[in-house]
C-alpha cells in the first residue's frame, strides 16, 4: 500500500512497465497457445484490460497527532486517498461507517488511522478488531506492529485466538490497546469470561469488523447476535463502542453492516486507491455437442490454463469452488508438474480441512516463491499474505461478485501488471456471467442478507447471553417476545427466574455448543485407519480432518471416496452417533458423488400473491425433509459414470423458511405440451432459477436448497406426496391437474433470510432466468440453462420458456 | 402456526439433561404459574431446609442469606497447630509470603459449591463454606443462596469474613475457587472482593507427597488414606449442581443437606489434611518403612530451590521402600542435584544405578554417555553405552513405562546420531593416533 501510493508518481512506474510489458505479453503468449485449437472469439468470450487508474489524494486531517503522521510519513504515506479521508473523518466524529474498498485500497489505515490517534490522545482507550478467520488476524499484525515500532511502542497491539498461550493472556487483556481477533473467539472465549476483560469492556470505544461482505448467511446471523452480547457486555462496563467497517463491493453494505450491528451506519463507497493494470480473461470451455450443450470439462480446461501459465514460470493460483475440485485439479497438476530429485514439491493444496502448520507452510512457501503454484478453496480469497502471484486461474465462477474479484486480486495484489482466467463451468451461473460481462464489469447488483432473528440460532445466543449476564425483563434482544421466550426456556431447563431476572441454571457452558459457522455444531472428524504405511512404528489412527454435518453425508457417507491432499481415502464406516467417519487410503480412478432425495411441506404462509400466469408467489415456514439415498462413482478425466450404490443414511428433518412459485392450473392446461413434457420443463425452470437466484442472494448454491411439490389442500395439513423429481418420481402416477409448487428454500434450520428477499425480487429472478436460458445456445437445454438435456427431457427448454412467458407477461 | 409451536420445533431448546423425577413433577405443577409471570420470592423447598440444618438467615443492606454454623471439637477433627507454623514447612509452602501466614488463627479455609466446574460468568458458587480455628476446634459457616438473586448479600457476607482472617487455605483454590469468587465479585459492579494476604493451596503439596501412593489425589481420597478417616456414605460431587437446580425449581431440598454436611466434611478434611502437609514437610518421618512421602518432601525441595534440603530427603527416600518407579526417579534427581554441585562420583553411581529401558534409564545412558565422551574422553567406552541402549530401544516398546512413542523416536534418532560421530572420531582416531581430535572437532560441543 504504501509503495503504491507513492512509487506510480515515480520512478517506480518505469519499473512496473517493464515487468507489466513481460507479464502481458506472457499471458497472451498463453492464451494464444490455449486456443490455438479453438475458434478463440467462442472460447475467450472476454479479454478485458483494466487500464492502471490513478489515485485521488486529500490532505491528512489536522486533528491527526503529529506523532501518529510524522510515523506515517516514515512509511511513505503522507497523504490520504479521498475513501481514507472521508473514513477519518466519519470515525472523528464518532459516527458508525462502512468503507467499500476493492483489494489492495489501503483499507487497514482506514481504522488503524482514527484508532491509533484516540489510543495516543488517552492510553485507556481500547480497540476490538475482528477479523472472519484467525489467519487474517496474523496477518494484520504485522502492519500494527511496524506502526507501534515507529511510535516507540505508544501501544500494545496482539492478537487475542485459540492459538494464544495461557500464560499471554492476562498480559494481552491488562496491557492490549488494540486485540485482533475473531467472532468465534470473541464468543468462546472473550464474552464468557468478559469479568477477566473489565479493563478492555470498561473503556472499549472502537470495534473494528473487516471483510463485513463474509459476514452474510449463516455466519452473518450468528455474528449479530454475537454483537447483541457484545452490546450487553458493553453496557454492562458503561461503554457504547463505535463500529468501523469494511467490506469488499456488495449493493447493500449499509444495510448489511445496520443489520449486523443494530445502529445506523454511514457509507463510504467512493475509492480513491489508484490500481494496477490488469487482464481479466472469461474463458468458456469449448462447445463438443452443441445439441447437448456438451463442453469440455471445465477442471480440464482450468488445469490446461494453469499447465500453461505455470510453464511460462508464472506464479499461479487456481481457485475451485469445492473442497473435492481442489483435490481432483491438485491431482491432476501434480501429475503434470512433478518435482525434480530432491525437490520439495512445487505444486500444494490448501483448503479448510489442512491443519494449521501445514497451513502456515504453504504460505511461507508462496511468499518466498518455493511454490510454483498452489491449487486453494476460498480459504485463500480473503487478504492471507502470500505475496504477490502473477497469475489466479479460477475454476468456476466464485459464486459471487465480490468474491471473483477478491481471488482475482491475489495476483498483482500490490503491484504490477497481473492476469486472471475464469473459467467457466457449464452451470448456468458460470454461463449467465460470461456471457453478460456488463453484469460482472457494471455496478454490483450483489446482496448479502442475514437473519438474526433466526429462532435457532438467536435462542442458541441467548443462552450465551444468559450465562454470561442474568437477563432482565425489559431487556431486548432481537425482534423476539424476551420475557415469553426466557419463560419458555425456564421450562426446558435452561433458566431460572430469580429476583425477576433470569439466570443461568445448567452445568454446559453453552457458548462451547454453539458453532458460528453452522446453524447447529455438529462435525464430523475424520479418522485415517490405514496406519502402518507412512512410519515404520505408530499404525495408530490419526485424524485428517473434519467436515461438517451438513456436508458429512454427501462427502463421508460410507463407501464414498474422500480426498484429502491429493491423497484418496474410501470411507469404511459412518458413526452417526459418534460423528466420526473412519477412513482408509486407497488409489482408485474414480470419485463419488451423493444423490439426495427431497420433500418440502409448507407450515405458514407468510406473504402470498397472485401473480401473472396466472400463477402464486409466497414465502414462509417449510419442513424440509432430505435423504441421502445412494451415490455415483465417476471416473477421473472422462466424468464417466462408472457404478452406483445405494445407502441408509438417517433422514434429515429440518424446519426452515421458503419461497415458492404455485403454477396455476390454467397455465398448465393451457401448454400445448404432454403431460411428461410439462414436467421436465417445471424441473428444468426450477433449475435455471435456482442459479440466478444464488446470483441475486451471493449464496453458494449450497445454501439453496430446491423441490418440486404438489400444492397441498391447506398448509400444516398432511397430504400425500406427488413426488416427481427427475431421479426418484414416477411421471405416470402424476395427476393430470396439479398445481406444482416451485421451492426455493434456505439450506439451514431456521432459514437465514433469503426467502422474503427472493419474493421481492421475484419480477427480477424470472427476467434474469429468461435471459439465462434464452441466451443459451444450445438447441435443447443444457446444463448451463435448464439442466442436461436427456432421452425423456427433449422438450425442457421449450416447456420452461413457454412457462416464463406467461409468468413474465 | 403460533410461536409456541415454532419454539417447540428448536433444536436449541431441546432439554440438555433430564431432571430429578421429583423435580420434573414440581416442575410440571409450578410451570402453570410461572408462564403467567409470577415468581415465588423462594423456592418451596427453602423453609424445610432451614429448619433442617437449624440454620438462620444473615441479612445485610444487599437482603438475605441462609448461614449454618457448627463447632467441631478436635476429638472430631484435627489438631489445630500451637502457636505459630513452622518456619521450615511454611518456607516451602508460601516462599514469602506476609507475616500473618504464620499465625494459624489468621487462616480462613474456604471451600465452594457451585453449579459447574467450567468457570465462566454463568457458574454460581450457591454454597461458601468457610472454617477457622476456634477454641480448640474447628468453627465452620457455611453460607447459601437459597436463591440466585441472594448472591450478592452472600458475597458481602463473605468479603466481611474474609477481611477479619486474611491467610486464605483452600485446596485447589488457586485455581478454582478464588477465580471464581473473584468473577463473582466483579459481576456485583458494587462490592470489593477482601483480597487474601496471602494464599495457601494445599493441592500441588498434596499431590507431590501422595500421588504416586494413591493415584489420585481427590480430598476425600486423602482424607480416607492420609487422615484416616472415614466419612461414611457421601454423595457423588457430580450430582452437586442438579440437586441445586432442582431444589430451585421447586424440588426436594433433602439433597441439599448432604452437600451442606459433604462441604463440611470437605472444609474439615482440608484443616486436617493442612496441618499434617505442615508437619511434614517440616520433619517428615524417617523411622517409617515408606519413603513416598520423604520423596515428594524432597521434590518439593527441589522446586522451592533448597537444594541441601532436597539432597538430604532424597537421600533419606532411598534409604527406605520405595516403589522401583519412584525408586528411579529419586535417583534421577538425586544425580541431577549431584552433578550440580560438582558430586561427580555420587551422579555417576546413580546413573548406572538405574540403566534400561524406563525413561530414566535411557536418560542415565545419555548422561553417561556425554559423560565418557567429554569429560573423560573415551568414546570406546561411550560407544559401548550408547549401543547398549540402542539394545533397549530395539526391544518390545514398554508402554507401561510411559514413554511415549515421540520420546523413543527422539532418544533413538539422538543415540544414533551420537554412535556415528563417536564411531568417526574413533576411526580418526586409529588412524591419526588420536589426541588431535578435540581440537578439531567441536561438533560434539554444538550438538549437545
Amino acid at each position: 500500500m504504501a509503495a503504491s501510493q507513492h512509487g506510480l508518481a515515480g520512478g517506480l512506474t518505469r519499473g512496473l512497465a517493464v515487468r507489466a510489458s513481460t507479464t502481458l505479453e506472457t499471458v497472451q503468449e498463453a492464451l494464444g497457445a490455449l486456443v490455438a485449437r479453438y475458434r478463440a472469439d467462442e472460447v475467450l468470450t472476454v479479454v478485458r484490460h483494466i487500464p492502471a487508474r490513478e489515485a485521488q489524494f486529500r490532505a491528512m486531517p489536522t486533528w491527526v497527532r503529529p506523532e501518529l503522521a510524522a510515523a506515517y510519513h516514515a512509511k511513505g504515506i503522507e497523504k490520504l486517498y479521498t475513501h481514507q479521508a472521508a473514513a477519518a473523518e466519519l470515525a472523528h466524529a464518532g459516527k458508525n461507517f462502512v468503507v467499500v474498498t476493492p483489494t489492495a485500497s489501503g483499507k487497514t489505515l482506514c481504522y488503524n488511522l482514527p484508532v491509533l490517534n484516540a489510543v495516543l490522545k488517552d492510553a485507556d482507550t481500547r480497540a476490538l478488531y475482528l477479523f472472519p478467520t484467525k489467519a487474517l488476524a496474523q496477518d494484520q499484525l504485522a502492519e500494527l506492529h511496524d506502526l507501534a515500532k515507529r511510535l516507540d511502542d505508544g501501544f500494545g497491539v496482539f492478537t487475542y485466538d485459540g492459538d494464544t498461550p495461557s500464560d499471554a493472556r492476562r498480559a494481552i487483556r491488562e496491557h492490549g490497546h488494540v486485540i485482533l481477533t475473531n467472532p468465534d473467539m470473541l464468543h468462546t472465549g472473550i464474552l464468557p469470561h468478559h469479568t477477566k476483560w473489565t479493563r478492555v469492556f470498561e473503556n472499549l470505544r472502537y470495534i473494528v469488523l473487516d471483510e463485513l461482505h463474509t459476514y452474510r448467511g449463516v455466519f452473518g446471523s450468528h455474528l449479530a447476535n454475537v454483537l447483541r452480547r457484545l452490546a450487553r457486555i458493553a453496557e454492562f462496563y458503561g461503554s457504547k463502542p463505535q463500529f468501523i467497517c469494511c467490506s469488499a463491493t456488495i449493493a447493500n453494505p449499509g444495510e448489511l453492516a445496520a443489520q449486523l450491528i443494530a445502529e445506523p451506519v454511514q457509507v463510504v463507497e467512493e475509492n480513491g486507491a489508484p490500481a494496477a493494470e490488469k487482464l481479466f480473461v472469461f474463458y468458456n470451455p469449448p462447445m463438443v455437442n452443441r445439441n447437448l450443450g456438451i463442453r469440455r470439462s471445465y477442471l480440464n480446461e482450468a488445469t490446461r490454463v494453469a499447465k500453461e501459465l505455470l510453464a511460462r514460470k508464472l506464479q499461479t493460483i487456481v481457485f475451485a469452488n469445492s473442497r473435492l475440485h481442489t483435490e481432483v485439479l491438485l491431482t491432476y497438476l501434480q501429475q503434470a508438474n512433478r518435482p525434480g530429485p530432491g525437490e520439495a514439491e512445487p505444486i500444494r493444496g490448501y483448503r479448510g480441512g489442512y491443519l494449521p502448520g501445514e497451513r502456515r507452510e504453504i504460505e511461507r512457501g508462496l511468499r518466498d516463491g518455493r511454490i510454483r503454484g498452489v491449487v486453494a478453496t476460498s480459504a485463500l480469497e480473503l487478504g492471507i499474505d502470500i505475496g504477490s502471484l502473477d497469475a489466479s486461474v479460477m475454476a468456476g465462477y466464485a459464486g459471487s461478485i465480490a468474491s471473483t474479484w477478491q481471488r482475482a486480486g491475489r495476483a498483482g495484489r500490490r503491484s504490477g501488471t497481473s492476469c486472471a482466467v475464469m473459467v467457466a463451468s457449464s452451470a448456468p451461473l458460470d454461463q449467465f456471467i460470461v456471457q453478460h460481462p456488463d453484469y460482472f464489469f457494471g455496478r454490483s447488483p450483489e446482496h448479502a442478507y442475514v437473519q438474526p432473528d433466526n429462532l435457532e440460532i438467536l435462542v442458541n445466543h441467548l443462552k450465551c447471553a444468559a450465562f454470561e449476564l442474568p437477563l432482565r425483563p425489559e431487556e431486548r434482544f432481537g425482534a423476539v417476545d424476551l420475557p415469553g421466550l426466557c419463560e419458555r426456556m425456564s421450562e426446558a431447563g435452561f433458566l431460572h427466574r430469580s429476583g425477576g431476572n433470569w439466570h443461568w441454571v445448567q452445568e454446559a457452558y453453552p457458548a462451547d455448543t454453539v458453532s458460528l459457522r453452522s446453524v447447529t455444531s455438529d462435525n464430523f472428524v475424520i479418522i485415517d485407519t490405514t496406519g502402518g504405511t507412512n512410519g515404520d512404528e505408530d499404525g495408530e489412527p490419526e485424524v485428517i480432518g473434519e467436515v461438517d454435518f451438513s456436508s458429512a453425508l454427501t462427502t463421508v457417507h460410507p463407501k464414498a471416496i474422500y480426498l484429502h491432499q491429493g491423497q484418496q481415502y474410501h470411507v469404511e464406516r459412518l458413526d452417526f452417533e459418534q460423528r466420526k467417519a473412519y477412513v482408509k487410503s486407497v488409489n482408485v480412478d474414480y470419485y463419488t458423488d451423493a444423490i439426495r432425495y427431497t420433500q418440502v411441506r409448507v407450515l405458514e404462509i407468510a406473504e402470498e400473491e397472485q401473480v401473472a400466469g396466472p400463477a402464486v408467489r409466497a414465502h414462509g415456514d417449510a419442513l424440509v425433509r432430505s435423504q441421502v439415498v445412494g451415490f455415483k462413482k465417476i471416473k477421473f478425466f472422462t466424468n464417466e459414470n462408472i457404478g452406483a450404490g445405494k445407502l441408509e443414511l438417517p433422514e434429515n428433518e429440518m424446519h426452515t423458511t421458503a419461497f415458492w412459485i404455485t403454477l396455476g392450473r390454467k397455465l398448465l392446461a393451457e401448454l400445448p405440451y404432454a403431460l411428461s413434457d410439462r414436467q421436465n420443463g417445471i424441473l428444468g425452470l426450477l433449475y435455471a432459477m435456482a442459479s440466478m437466484a444464488t446470483l441475486l442472494l451471493m449464496c453458494d448454491a449450497r445454501d439453496l436448497g430446491t423441490a418440486v411439490g404438489e400444492r397441498p389442500a391447506r398448509p400444516g395439513v398432511e397430504t400425500e406426496w406427488q413426488e416427481f423429481s427427475a431421479t426418484l418420481g414416477d411421471p405416470a402416477q402424476m395427476k393430470e391437474s396439479f398445481e406444482p409448487n416451485l421451492y426455493l428454500y434456505d439450506a439451514y434450520p431456521g432459514g437465514i433470510g433469503f426467502s422474503e428477499p427472493l419474493f421481492r425480487v421475484h419480477d427480477i429472478l424470472l427476467q434474469r432466468t429468461r435471459e439465462l436460458i434464452v441466451g443459451c445456445p444450445c438447441e435443447r437445454g443444457c446444463p448451463s440453462c435448464v439442466g442436461p438435456a436427456g432421452e425423456k427431457c427433449e422438450k425442457a427448454k421449450e416447456v420452461a420458456l413457454a412457462i416464463l412467458e406467461r409468468l413474465c407477461a | 402456526m403460533n410461536v409456541r409451536d415454532r419454539f417447540a420445533s428448536l433444536a436449541a431448546l431441546r432439554p440438555a439433561r433430564k431432571a430429578g423425577v421429583a423435580a420434573e413433577s414440581a416442575v410440571a405443577e409450578t410451570a402453570a404459574i410461572r408462564v403467567r409471570g409470577f415468581s415465588p420470592a423462594l423456592p418451596d423447598g427453602a423453609e424445610r431446609l432451614a429448619e433442617m440444618l437449624q440454620a438462620k438467615a444473615l441479612s445485610n443492606s444487599f437482603g438475605e442469606h441462609l448461614s449454618v454454623r457448627k463447632w467441631f471439637s478436635e476429638a472430631i477433627g484435627c489438631e489445630p497447630p500451637e502457636g505459630s507454623v513452622n518456619a521450615d514447612a511454611l518456607r516451602l509452602l508460601a516462599p514469602g509470603a506476609c507475616a500473618e501466614v504464620s499465625d494459624p488463627r489468621q487462616w480462613l479455609f474456604l471451600d465452594t459449591e457451585t453449579t459447574g466446574l467450567m468457570g465462566g460468568t454463568g457458574t454460581y458458587p450457591f454454597m461458601v463454606g468457610i472454617a477457622w480455628w476456634d477454641a480448640g476446634g474447628l468453627e465452620v459457616e457455611q453460607f447459601f443462596m437459597r436463591e440466585l438473586s441472594e448472591e450478592h448479600a452472600l458475597l458481602l457476607t463473605l468479603a466481611e469474613r474474609m477481611t477479619e482472617r486474611p491467610v486464605l487455605v483452600t485446596f485447589n483454590g488457586k485455581s478454582f475457587d478464588w477465580p471464581l469468587l473473584e468473577t463473582r465479585y466483579r459481576m456485583t459492579r458494587k462490592i470489593r472482593a477482601a483480597a487474601p494476604r496471602a494464599h495457601l493451596d494445599f493441592l500441588h503439596p498434596a499431590r507431590n507427597l501422595w500421588r504416586v501412593h494413591l493415584g489420585s489425589v481427590r480430598l476425600a481420597e486423602l482424607e480416607k488414606h492420609v487422615l484416616g478417616w472415614n466419612r461414611g456414605a457421601d454423595l457423588i460431587s457430580e450430582m452437586i449442581p442438579q440437586f441445586y437446580f432442582d431444589y430451585l425449581r421447586g424440588g426436594p431440598p433433602e439433597p441439599l443437606v448432604q452437600i451442606f454436611l459433604h462441604n463440611q466434611m470437605d472444609l474439615r478434611a482440608l484443616a486436617g489434611l493442612a496441618s499434617r502437609i505442615v508437619a511434614v514437610l517440616a520433619d517428615p518421618r524417617t523411622d517409617g518403612a515408606d519413603g513416598l512421602e520423604l520423596y515428594g518432601v524432597s521434590r518439593i525441595c527441589e522446586r522451592r530451590g533448597e537444594t541441601a534440603r532436597a539432597k538430604k530427603h532424597y537421600a533419606q527416600s532411598l534409604e527406605a521402600v520405595l516403589p522401583a518407579e519412584t525408586d528411579r526417579a529419586a535417583r534421577r534427581s538425586l544425580a541431577r542435584l549431584a552433578k550440580r554441585e560438582g558430586d561427580l562420583p555420587l551422579a555417576l553411581k546413580l546413573w548406572e544405578s538405574i540403566l534400561g529401558g524406563s525413561r530414566e534409564g535411557l536418560e542415565a545412558y545419555r548422561h553417561l554417555a556425554i559423560h565418557y565422551e567429554r569429560q573423560v574422553r573415551e568414546p570406546q567406552r561411550a560407544a559401548v553405552l550408547v549401543r547398549r541402549a540402542l539394545a533397549e530401544l530395539r526391544r518390545p516398546p514398554n508402554r507401561s513405562a510411559g514413554l511415549s512413542a515421540a520420546l523413543l523416536r527422539r532418544y533413538r534418532s539422538d543415540f544414533e546420531r551420537r554412535l556415528q560421530r563417536l564411531e568417526r572420531r574413533m576411526l580418526i582416531a586409529r588412524r591419526t593416533g588420536g589426541t588431535l581430535l578435540d581440537a578439531i572437532n567441536p561438533e560434539s560441543r554444538a550438538r549437545d
